[in-house]
């Protein structure tokens, strides 16, 4: 007898939602199957990697994360050039963190003009992410969906509190959104339920479901993306089948253990290695729950789980 | 016919909990007439936990409650002192006892007043760690339960047992393992009665959304011989379905768990409500609070 490997069969089919300006888009979404198992369905978008620019220097980084951009860490459009040009990024996620009222709280006029410059600067598609204050990241992503009309912007995150306000301007520029939900596949489905009841179309719906670092709750949003999945393709609910985002590298790159030195914590290991292994690895769990856009940070982590996607995607 | 406990009068009602407190007699007997009108067959009487006081209290509502209604009662704390006072004062018909779950010190104190007040009593299937995680676990401490009391001398006659319903926006697997426990009590305890509280199945789900879980939930207990349900005494639909009044409803349920779907198109609001509601219950559908309205 010869042994057969068994198969799951699927029902669902995840959406394909292209990103970025036309001409410059990048495909994500499109399984068939369960990630990876090429063996019973099909990946036609490996997923991408989007490198993250911030909208102003960071303060906390450690030395490891800032020593590749240290060049460029003041001029986010500059930022993002040498992500494109140096590193080959396929995307880019521009974080406006100095929007928050608790930090610099810049206008959100200021960051929409950022904003323009850096997509000005590049041609991939470009995530733009708020702050994750309800009421500021309202101004300041309807600021930024204005500003860049027709350059198809993934904007987000966008919550149960302000759907209603940012989904129906990324409607009128047309932007894709990304509907964001903490850890909670019942959450995630109802908000994307919202979304559609708003008239924003299914091509332009990414899903955050919330992403932990590894060690700090992320076997949590792998078991959610995870059922997420599995009711996408087993099920059938057409409301989850959409591409999933995680926004990992600001997860990652705040614990306590990328920044503590090896003099201090010798057990931890050389502490550049250390954080671009965490990133990688934090990456790469995803990767495996289901995720189709990873948000990163250091370009050798990313070079990491380029080559495992690469080496995944590869039947044998 | 489901015997419905209506659970209204309860320490965290915003009327009733200030009344129970200041010992003022009339939200709660205005609240145990309507209850009993509606149409409840008892009436839970729920202080909480009540760590201090909780004796006087429970002698004071058992009191005050039976001036205006001659229903059964429920006497629902999780305080052993308080639930004897009430047991005391309690001149009607056959209390329940609400609860003695299978964590031993409750177990030690809570039987032998069950034998010495003559009560039923609903045995909680909540033991040393917790809750039971499947239908087998379930299965296990309802026979470890039933013999315990049997030991002691009470009939399973009059043992209630209450499986634990678990909310259906945390894991729709649970509510199918309560259900597929359900199947199974008949046959392990055959003269045993269970006892649902349906509200835990809407816990987290928007208020005013909540009853359509509850009444369709219960239909789905009742085609497995559901004796009774901890319920929304307000909610005369309910009771209408506990009471049998709509055997058409309760049919498409059960064949919609039986595997018969019905062809969507050819439903009516109400119908269409229940057919929505079981598909979730079932976890054949993923819940979201649109449930209804996709």
């Amino acid at each position: 007898m010869t042994f057969e490997v068994p198969k799951v069969s699927y029902t669902g089919k995840i959406r394909e939602i292209p990103l970025g300006r036309e001409g410059n888009t990048v495909i994500v979404g499109g399984e068939s199957c369960y990630p990876f198992h090429l063996f019973e369905g099909e990946m036609p978008n490996p997923p991408k990697i989007a490198m993250e620019v911030y909208d102003s220097e960071p303060e906390d980084w450690p030395d490891t994360a800032l020593e590749p951009f240290a060049d460029v860490i003041k001029e986010p459009a500059a930022w993002a050039r040498k992500c494109v040009d140096t590193y080959g990024a396929e995307m880019i996620a521009l974080q406006l963190a100095s929007t928050d009222p608790n930090d610099k709280d810049i206008s959100a006029d200021e960051a929409a003009k950022i904003t323009k410059e850096v997509s000005d600067a590049v041609d991939v598609p470009m995530i733009v992410w708020g702050c994750s204050n309800v009421e500021k990241d309202t101004d300041v992503l309807k600021a930024v969906c204005e500003a860049c009309e027709g350059r198809n912007l993934i904007i987000g995150p966008v919550v149960e509190g302000n759907y209603r306000a940012i989904g129906a301007t990324a409607i009128g520029y047309k932007h894709t959104v990304v509907a964001s939900t903490p850890i909670d596949i019942n959450l995630a489905k109802q908000l994307n339920i919202l979304l559609g009841n708003l008239n924003v179309p299914d091509e332009k719906i990414i899903i955050d479901p919330s992403t932990g670092a590894l060690g700090y709750g992320l076997e949590y949003c792998y078991s959610v993306m995870e059922r997420i999945r599995m009711a996408a393709l087993i099920q059938e609910d057409e409301r989850l089948q959409f591409p999933i985002i995680s926004n990992l590298a600001r997860e990652v790159w705040k614990t306590k253990e990328v920044k503590v030195p090896e003099s201090e914590a010798p057990l931890l290991g050389d502490i550049k290695k250390r954080g671009i292994l965490i990133e990688a690895l934090t990456a790469q769990c995803v990767l495996l729950a289901g995720a189709d856009i990873l948000v990163m940070r250091h370009p050798e982590a990313i070079s990491l789980v380029k080559e495992s996607i690469k080496d995944l995607m590869t039947e044998k | 016919m489901v015997i419905c406990v209506a659970e209204n009068i309860n320490i965290m009602s915003k009327t009733i909990g200030p009344a129970m407190k200041e010992r003022n007699p009339k939200p709660i007997q205005d609240m145990a007439r309507v209850l009993t009108e509606n149409g409840a067959d008892y009436l839970d009487l729920n202080i909480g936990p009540a760590r201090k006081g909780g004796d006087e209290m429970m002698d004071w509502l058992v009191k005050t409650v039976q001036e205006v209604s001659d229903l059964p009662l429920s006497l629902d704390t999780t305080n052993l002192v308080a639930m004897e006072a009430g047991l005391k004062a309690n001149t009607k018909a056959k209390p329940l006892m609400n609860s003695v779950s299978l964590q031993p010190e409750r177990l030690e104190k809570g039987i032998p007043m069950v034998t010495q007040y003559k009560a039923d009593v609903i045995g909680l299937l909540w033991g040393k760690e917790g809750m039971p995680r499947d239908a087998n676990e379930r299965a296990a401490m309802a026979v470890d339960f039933i013999y315990q009391a049997n030991e002691a001398g009470i009939p399973s006659s009059d043992i209630w047992i209450d499986p634990i319903a678990t909310p259906i926006c945390v894991d729709a697997n649970q509510v199918l393992s309560g259900l597929e426990f359900m199947s199974m009590l008949g046959e392990i305890a055959p003269e045993a009665k269970s006892i649902v509280g349906l509200s835990n199945i809407s816990n987290g789900a928007p208020e005013d959304l909540r009853p359509y879980l509850n009444r369709t939930y219960m239909m789905m207990l009742m085609k497995h011989g559901l004796y009774s349900a901890i319920v929304d005494g307000y909610d005369k639909e309910l009771l209408s379905i506990a009471k049998g009044e709509r055997p058409e409803h309760l049919k498409l349920v059960h064949d919609i768990m039986d595997g018969n779907e019905p062809d969507p198109a050819s439903l009516d609001q109400k119908e269409l409500e229940h057919y929505k509601t079981t598909r979730v219950l079932m976890g054949n559908v993923l819940f979201s609070n649109s449930w209804l309205t996709t």
